[in-house]
């Protein structure tokens, strides 16, 4: 990766931890750029399509190489909402509290996300919104991409944080070759 | 030879209905030892607990059970469903098998999760009569783990369980030391002053129920799978594995409180069904109930799997560690919780006029206490720090928090994974008082006992709604046979089903049944000595596709003839 790109990535993560409001949660985030940098559709070499069921991926095992970009075709073929997320576990475990801060307030409802509510100024400027380049969060039916280039061999894994589905084995690997 | 042929020619015509399981069972007298005391009771393939069966979803199963003990037995599937004959339970599934008896128990497995089985004759249950069931399902699970262990509770009484119900029935707090003290009464005396005092005491007593009655059996050894805490039982993993623990409480008659200091736990299942996952700190395991958590411990250390009964009176107590022989410190026991006058909200007959009502008691400001050394805080009308659940009184002394301040398992946690039936209007409400009287050690719905009772006539086909209405101070693990209990938690179609549902003293809980299953079921409290005294009902479930039953008899001669 060059030195610009990373920058770029740098950035646009240091964005989103502001919008989502993870400042306070121990910098959880702040390993993001161990994974990897959104990237461009024009970069990517292919395309994976990950389904997510209750509780779990399909497949749960993606084999990459150091740097390439994958488009990820992600679809929720489930009851419940369901997060993808790429990270390192630490970075998972830190959006696990955030996550259960919108469950609790009511913008994660079992199979529904209440728009409104991830929307509302939890002050400080901070908001519930889940708009991480890294992850997308989906109710059942919706289907999203995400772009990504992995920077290179490390613990990754994607997985959903939504309270207790990490927990009960809905991750997969991400394996570096 | 022409035997042969056409027993094959069947097993060729029969794939459809999956493999089958042969399994064998002996009921024995066994020794049980706590480390504490030596008891005679009974267990299967001469052990208690039983061993795990594990069944596959789909498979069809004959299990042989062989009496070796002197007196009748029989085996009940807790919380399988099946055909009502091979349900178990002796007057109503079946007469019971003989001593000296094989009885072959033979049904198609239609589910998959944590379940147990048990002797329905007599007190063999609590005598050890119990082991567990692991129904592994046909696709996967919605969780994933690396190993699994059944975690079996029970609460082992140094007396046997005759004796035990002979006390009860003589001296109702036979076993209850937990008792207020005249001690207690003036310190009670002098922070609500005497003419209240008194008025309380006299209202409990008026209850024929005293105000200690969170359990009416204590003095047992809490046990995990046959080992007593000083016994030990370890279970072994590798840091950074997930551990499926599915738990089981086949308690005579103790509720556990469960903890994992340094460890969250996600429930995944509970009865066997699965449940949207949940982290908990601490959960509260029911008399029959069962709970699968998973569990990762990641560091190299050992774990204690902390088990206190609901009333503080004991503990069982177990450990996971990366190695034999490791262990981590075992807590002591909390403060034990008090009835407070919430608990008793759904007393008929209370004057609440006098005693203000439970939601009155409940929000009685709090009185400072740091100048009163030595009170007891646990015996204030209202529970500690405010606590509340859905599932208790308002102001209920029972509602429990977590040791470590976290989170507590609610039933209003609980959300089917995915719904089992279609949601619909039930077509009628059945009333279910749970009624008692503490002073007579008699148990009773609706102020009628087991033996007086007429059945409930179930129709085939319907959604009935069972309102509990328990109008006691105790708890009752309420267990139907036979159909799914769907517990209203207020989740719609996503309210989770189990086998076991628990009634809090002072409260009314609703469940709907999908009346689905012909035959004859049973429907008791599942506390051993409430049971014995008459809170059960039998269920009649009138009509049903007449083919079920006469279909599985007359296959072989159809097919087969003279095979």
């Amino acid at each position: 990766m060059s030195p610009a790109k990373f920058a770029v990535a740098a950035v646009a993560m240091s964005i989103s931890l502001t919008a989502f409001g993870a400042g306070t949660h121990g910098g959880g985030h702040g390993h993001s750029a161990k994974s990897g940098e959104p990237g461009k559709a024009s970069e990517a070499s292919r395309s994976i399509t990950v389904e997510m069921y209750d509780n779990y991926y399909e497949p749960e095992i993606i084999e990459v190489k150091p740097g390439e970009t994958v488009r990820f075709v992600v679809q929720n073929k489930g009851q419940l909402v369901h997060e993808f997320n790429i990270g390192t576990p630490d970075m998972h475990e830190a959006h696990q509290k955030e996550m259960r801060m919108m469950v609790e307030h009511g913008a994660i409802q079992g199979g529904k996300l209440n728009h409104d509510m991830m929307e509302m100024d939890m002050g400080n400027g901070q908001s519930m919104n889940h708009d991480d380049p890294n992850s997308v969060l989906l109710e059942p039916g919706d289907s999203q991409e995400v772009i990504w280039t992995f920077s290179g061999k490390g613990n990754i894994e994607f997985a959903c944080n939504v309270p207790g589905h990490y927990q009960a084995g809905m991750y997969g690997e991400v394996n570096f070759n | 030879m022409k035997k042969t042929l056409v027993a094959g020619t069947l097993g060729l015509l029969l794939p459809a209905i999956g493999f089958a399981g042969e399994y064998n069972l002996t009921v024995d007298r066994v020794e049980i030892d706590t480390g504490e005391f030596v008891k005679q009771g009974v267990g299967y393939n001469r052990k208690s607990p039983g061993p795990v069966l594990r069944f596959k979803e789909g498979e069809e199963v004959s299990i042989n059970v062989t009496n070796n003990l002197d007196e009748m037995t029989s085996i009940h599937w807790h919380g399988l469903i099946l055909p009502f004959e091979q349900d178990g339970v002796p007057g109503i599934s079946f007469p019971g098998i003989k001593p000296g008896e094989t009885f072959t128990y033979k049904f198609p497995i239609t589910q998959s999760g944590t379940y147990w089985f048990h002797s329905h004759s007599g007190f063999q249950e609590p005598e050890g009569a119990f082991g567990s069931i692991i129904i592994e399902p046909e696709g996967r699970e919605p969780f994933r783990y690396d190993r699994e262990y059944v975690v079996q509770l029970t609460d082992k009484h140094p007396h046997s369980s005759d004796r035990v119900m002979r006390n009860l029935k003589v001296t109702p707090d036979y076993y209850n030391r937990k008792q207020q003290t005249l001690g207690e009464f003036f310190s009670d005396a002098s922070e609500n002053g005497f003419l209240n005092t008194v008025k309380a005491r006299l209202a409990w007593g008026g209850m024929r129920m005293m105000q200690a009655d969170v359990e009416d059996l204590q003095g047992f050894t809490g046990m995990i799978n046959g080992k007593s805490p000083k016994q030990n039982w370890t279970g072994l993993f590798e840091p950074g594995e997930r551990i499926r623990l599915r738990f089981i409480n086949s308690s005579a008659m103790t509720y556990f409180d469960i903890r994992i200091p340094g460890l969250e736990m996600t429930v995944v299942q509970a009865d066997g069904n699965n449940v949207q996952p949940v982290n908990v700190d601490e959960f509260r395991i029911g008399v029959a109930e069962t709970y699968d958590v998973i569990v990762r411990p990641k560091d190299e250390q050992a774990y204690t799997i902390f088990a206190e009964s609901m009333g503080r009176s004991g503990y069982a107590r177990a450990t996971l560690a990366p190695e034999e022989g490791m262990e981590a410190p075992v807590p002591g026991l909390r403060e034990p919780a008090r009835l407070t006058m919430a608990d008793m909200g759904g007393m008929p007959g209370m004057e609440h006029g006098d005693m203000g009502s439970a939601n009155e008691m409940a929000e009685m400001p709090d009185m400072d206490h740091s100048n009163m050394k030595g009170m007891d805080h646990s015996t204030m009308m209202m529970s500690e720090g405010g606590a509340s659940d859905p599932f208790y009184a308002k102001g209920s002394g029972l509602v429990p928090t977590a040791a470590n301040g976290g989170k507590f398992l609610s039933y209003a946690d609980l959300k089917a994974q995915k719904p089992l039936y279609e949601e619909r209007e039930p077509a009628r409400e059945i009333e279910l008082r749970l009624t008692g009287n503490m002073e007579r050690y008699t148990w009773s719905i609706n102020g009628v006992k087991y033996e007086d009772a007429d059945p409930i006539r179930l129709k085939y086909g319907e959604r009935v709604r069972f309102k509990f209405v328990n109008e006691t101070m105790m708890t009752h693990p309420m267990h139907l046979h036979g159909m799914w209990s769907i517990l209203d938690v207020g989740a719609g179609q996503w309210n989770p089903i189990k086998h076991t549902v628990s009634v809090q003293p002072g409260t009314t809980v609703y469940m709907e049944t999908e009346v689905d299953a012909p035959g004859q079921w049973a429907f008791h409290c599942h506390l051993t000595y409430h049971m014995a005294a008459g809170m059960f009902r039998k269920v009649i479930v009138e009509g049903g596709p007449e083919s079920t039953q006469a279909a599985s008899s007359e296959q072989p001669s159809e097919v087969g003839g003279d095979v």
